[in-house]
């Protein structure tokens, strides 16, 4: 008797592990690459978020390959995860994901960079307003070249095959012609490495010596254009702004090396993304394009309650 | 005994026949139309940007070149023994990370750069090991270590890019131990000189070019084959760390994808010297004029504006008119 009541006991729990483990819900994280931080960041975001709604987490990498990403979306959808948050390793690698991701009937959102343009077969995309970002950026370098007594501008770039950076950029010639400001020259990055930019900052500044501030699109170009005005003894007299904000930048904004950071939440994006397809699993209301505005944070500013909360949302407070 | 007598003879043959060369131009008749070659295109950036010419862009264009030079020295001794290293970016990514993880772990610089160094020791050794007591074949051996290296590069930090606390780390590169002349220069010419006059002027550097050319004749003229492949691989570790260290000196930051594109320009700067893949041929003047070669192309593009994403077309065509100028040269000499 005891035994056959310690055997029933065995069973009801087991099965309730069983519809316990069926109803909890995982979400799969697939970045384009973990090598850079920004992506380690978003899947911070989407581990967090992920826990607080009760969701487990697994994370995969494409290595930059459509290929790998394709098959680890299939892999993620074989071990029976419930929604995917995916930093695509390019907007053209979308439509076959889409595809087979809508045939299994996933819920997917896309973090940092969105789908191919005409695609309407996801759930959200969550990305920042590179226009905007850039048009903003672009005014605010204009304004600092002005106040430092000239109107040329030199931009180190992130590459232009990139949709993210032909945005910025558009946004930032607008917003140049608009203030009267010249965009003498442009270097687009290949490395995305401070030491990369350290040459390139280096090189605009050779061939054009009268330029006034430094337009950085990503966050090494910041650090490298700040590198090559202190070495030069520019301080001051060249100013810098930068686009997405690390540790590292913000030290700098510190020091008065950079005079505005543009961030990009990172870690945001894993969170609304994540919030976005755990609200279409429970027949919650999804908003498709979410188009993050990026927050321009200046010195005098960084210790202000704003914007340490803005900083909560770019990079994991282990950083 | 007798197998070190013997192979003392055959260097000294060999440094015989060196110095039997008609004159100094025309024992470095590659290196002098690389050198050439690079003024005739710094000269032609110049007529579109004349600040090209300028002593601030020469200093640029050193400082650009430094690390590419010492990790090209490095890759020239392993690449004359016949052999060759993958793993010098991903060693030079590593030993940026452990030197700044060291600083942050309260290490002062001399210790820190001590740790950083010790990398490059250590994959250095594993690979001359895997390479000839092994018997692996290079290639793959540094495929491994390549891609070890740059794993434990992102391990060790977590991925995060790490900033250098030691107020005083950047007079390593850019200090002056010698007044006007920066270090990183003056590691440079050092490091230059002195393997160029090992390798042509001392047995122990004929014993290179005798292994790279024929390692089963070296061996018969009782050539240590095996240690001197060894010591190339160990002194390319040793200078992609050293590479390494400049740079995080020169920029106070370490990141871990930091040399990844630095392996196969310093392979590329190897041939564009003069160097044979197959092993025997070369100088180290030649690895240093190849970095400069394309670190000058570099520069010149981003100058002229020139999309940068052309930059590895026209160091492909660099390469190929090294090759087919050494070809062409070595098919008149016979």
């Amino acid at each position: 008797m005891k035994t056959k009541t310690i055997l029933l006991a065995a069973v009801a729990t087991a099965l309730a592990s069983a519809s316990y483990a069926q109803d909890k819900k995982t979400v799969a994280y697939i970045a384009p690459s973990l090598d850079i931080s920004y992506w380690q960041w978003v899947g911070y975001g989407v581990k967090e978020k992920a826990k607080e709604l009760g969701m487990d987490y697994v994370e995969y990498t494409s290595e930059n390959s459509p290929a790998k990403q394709m098959d680890n979306a299939r892999t993620a959808v074989t071990k029976g995860v419930s929604a995917i948050v995916i930093g695509p390793v390019s907007s053209t690698s979308t439509p076959p994901l889409l595809d087979y991701l809508a045939k299994q009937k996933v819920p997917i959102a896309f973090a940092g960079i969105g789908p191919q343009p005409g695609l309407t077969n996801y759930t959200s995309s969550v990305t920042a307003n590179n226009y905007d970002t850039g048009k903003a950026q672009g005014k605010f370098t204009c304004e600092l070249a002005k106040e430092r007594g000239g109107n040329k501008v030199g931009m180190l770039s992130l590459p232009q095959d990139r949709e993210n950076a032909q945005k910025y950029l558009k946004g930032a010639k607008e917003a140049f012609a608009a203030n009267g400001c010249d965009l003498v020259q442009m270097l687009e990055t290949r490395g995305l490495t401070i030491n990369e930019a350290v040459t390139q900052a280096n090189d605009l500044l050779t061939a054009n010596p009268d330029i006034k501030a430094i337009y950085g699109m990503y966050d090494e170009a910041g650090s490298g254009a700040a590198k090559v005005v202190e070495t030069r003894g520019l301080t001051g007299k060249v100013g810098i702004t930068v686009a997405d904000g690390s540790p590292t930048t913000i030290a700098l904004l510190k020091k008065g090396a950079i005079q505005g950071i543009f961030f990009q939440e990172a870690v945001g994006q894993g969170i609304d993304g994540t919030q976005q397809v755990y609200n279409a699993l429970t027949g919650a209301p999804v908003t498709q394009d979410l188009a993050l505005v990026m927050p321009l944070v200046t010195a005098d500013k960084v210790d202000s309650p704003e914007a340490q909360k803005v900083i909560a949302r770019v990079f994991p407070p282990s950083n | 005994m007798t197998d070190v007598t013997n192979g003392n003879a055959a260097a000294k043959k060999i440094r015989t026949t060196t110095t039997r060369a008609p004159g100094l131009l025309l024992s470095y008749r590659t290196e002098a139309a690389i050198a050439a070659a690079i003024v005739a295109l710094m000269l032609a950036v110049g007529m579109f940007v004349p600040a090209a010419l300028s002593m601030g862009n020469m200093q640029n264009i050193i400082q650009a070149a430094a690390p590419l030079i010492i990790m090209s020295l490095g890759v020239f001794l392993v690449v004359l023994t016949g052999g060759i290293d993958l793993s010098v970016g991903s060693v030079f990514s590593l030993t940026g990370m452990v030197t700044a993880l060291a600083m942050a772990n309260g290490a002062d610089g001399v210790t820190a750069s001590i740790a950083g160094l010790a990398v490059g020791l250590v994959f250095g050794s594993l690979n001359g090991f895997l390479v000839t007591v092994v018997r692996l074949a290079p290639f793959v051996v540094t495929l491994i270590t390549y891609a070890v290296a740059g794993s434990l590069a992102f391990i060790v930090t977590n991925g995060r890019s790490m900033p250098i606390g030691a107020p005083d780390f950047w007079l390593l590169n850019s200090g002056e131990l010698i007044p006007s002349v920066p270090n990183h220069l003056l590691f440079c010419i050092i490091l230059m000189v002195v393997l160029e006059y090992v390798l042509r002027k001392v047995v122990l550097g004929r014993w290179f070019y005798a292994v790279g050319s024929s390692a089963v004749a070296a061996r018969l003229l009782g050539i240590p084959v095996l240690r001197i492949k060894l010591a190339a691989y160990v002194i390319s570790g040793l200078l992609a760390s050293f590479a390494g260290l400049l740079t995080v000196s020169y920029i106070l930051n370490a990141e871990a994808t930091a040399g990844s594109s630095l392996m196969l320009q310093a392979i590329a700067a190897v041939v564009i010297g003069g160097a044979s893949l197959f092993g025997g041929t070369g100088s180290a003047i030649g690895a240093v004029l190849g970095a400069l070669m394309i670190t000058c192309i570099q520069n010149g593009v981003n100058l002229i504006g020139v999309n940068s994403f052309w930059q590895g077309s026209v160091t492909g065509a660099a390469i190929l008119l090294a090759v087919l100028i050494d070809r062409f040269s070595n098919k008149n000499r016979l």
